[in-house]
């Protein structure tokens, strides 16, 4: 890490890490868990989300304004990084916020697949990407898939979604795909290798869970093998082919070489609920970015390490309330939290 | 006589000249991160001035031998 890369990264850097520091610690949440919602929304609404609640308290009542709230926050947050990063790191957090993007995308086919209305389709909108609130929302209006398709048809995203032939899983695969070869190309362009070797473990998490939920399905191997992401850390294309054409159990046991086994060691021997793999995957690529964010300092890590934890904040508080709403127990709420 | 007065007047001025340099590369990361900070939340200005008044000590070395090389040696 030159001296000059340090000073580039050092005001971004030390500004995630003050608003790191104003995120929810993690000892907040099971004391949510014992909280009524309307406690929950006053104790959300005299934080950080303050403005965003009260700015949409007249539009959305209940559990909608939380959510609104929720997603508006992150948006303006994200969108914040863009405007106060300047050169390479303003391009590796545009590039990487471009998820949202394909989140957005996805949401809207969704929605409309299965016939949710626009207002249901703007709740999940998070227009923290390229693609601003305003413009998502005219497409939203737009009735049909195909249609939607096609306003979609000026953005970089078109190509992987002209592909439409009625089935959304492969649409949406194309979308993950496109994303992350993009993003490696830019990392590649950037010459940033820190940037790379997060990308690369995310790519690497994001297939184990697709590996577990197509062996539950019991999908078969050319199925498998379709749906998953190259570029992987330590999960290479052999090791993936290798992987998709073993049994569940087989899977399991071919799992314990790679790094990624002590997320889900302690739970080996009950590998039954995919909520439960899935939240472990996430932990500990939280742990995996705080860890090698402190590693670098002066880098693209701190601010992604951010990116991720304020993510996992707004999923976390929706989560709890969401389960409240529909009365579900502490324990399977809790079982569902990142923390 | 005339010319070491003057060779130790160069030595002085390039003492605090390269002194300042120094400080001022190891305050540019140091008050960029200062001011990031203090743009989240303004309790850091305490702390982040402190910290980027720390490398300045360095232009203090380079004052004190200069004030050496010109009171001690030019005497």
């Amino acid at each position: 890490m030159g001296a000059a890369n340090g000073v580039k990264y050092a005001y971004i850097v030390a500004r995630v890490r003050a608003m790191k520091g104003k995120l929810i610690p993690k000892e907040m949440y099971p004391k949510f868990l014992n909280m009524d919602i309307p406690e929950i929304t006053r104790f959300i609404g005299e934080s950080e989300y303050k403005k965003d609640v009260d700015e949409l308290g007249k539009k959305y009542k209940g559990t909608d304004l939380f959510e609104h709230a929720l997603n508006q926050n992150l948006a303006l947050t994200y969108r914040k990084l863009i405007e106060v990063s300047q050169s390479e790191a303003n391009f590796l957090i545009t590039e990487y916020l471009r998820s949202f993007d394909i989140w957005n995308i996805k949401t809207i086919l969704r929605g409309k697949f299965s016939g949710a209305s626009e207002e249901e389709i703007l709740e999940d909108v998070v227009s923290a990407g390229e693609l601003r609130y305003r413009d998502l929302t005219e497409i939203v209006k737009v009735g049909t898939i195909e249609g939607v398709i096609a306003a979609f048809e000026k953005t970089p995203y078109y190509p992987a979604l002209v592909g439409y032939k009625g089935v959304l899983a492969d649409v949406e695969n194309e979308l993950d795909k496109m994303f992350y070869s993009n993003l490696i190309k830019a990392a590649s362009q950037a010459e940033n290798k820190l940037f790379l070797k997060f990308l690369r473990t995310e790519i690497d998490l994001k297939n184990i869970k697709i590996l577990f939920r197509m062996k539950r399905a019991g999908m078969e191997r050319e199925n498998t093998v379709k749906m998953l992401i190259p570029g992987g850390m330590e999960l290479k294309e052999s090791d993936l082919g290798r992987l998709a054409s073993l049994s569940f159990s087989e899977f399991v046991r071919a799992l314990e070489e790679y790094s990624y086994w002590k997320a889900i060691s302690d739970i080996s021997s009950d590998l039954t609920s995919l909520i439960h793999i899935e939240t472990r995957l996430d932990k500990y690529g939280l742990v995996y970015a705080s860890k090698i964010s402190y590693y670098y300092p002066l880098s693209i890590l701190p601010v992604l390490d951010y990116i991720l934890s304020k993510k996992i904040e707004v999923d976390n508080l929706r989560i709890i309330v969401r389960g409240k709403e529909t009365k579900l127990p502490e324990e399977i709420i809790k079982s569902h939290l990142v923390m | 006589m005339v010319a070491d007065a003057g060779m130790i007047a160069i030595g002085a001025g390039i003492a605090v000249g390269l002194a300042g340099i120094g400080a001022g590369m190891g305050e540019q990361a140091i008050g960029a991160a200062a001011v990031g900070a203090m743009a989240e939340d303004e309790k850091f200005f305490g702390k982040g001035l402190l910290m980027t008044v720390i490398p300045e000590s360095i232009a203090i070395f380079g004052l004190v031998v200069a004030l050496i090389l010109l009171f001690v040696f030019n005497a």
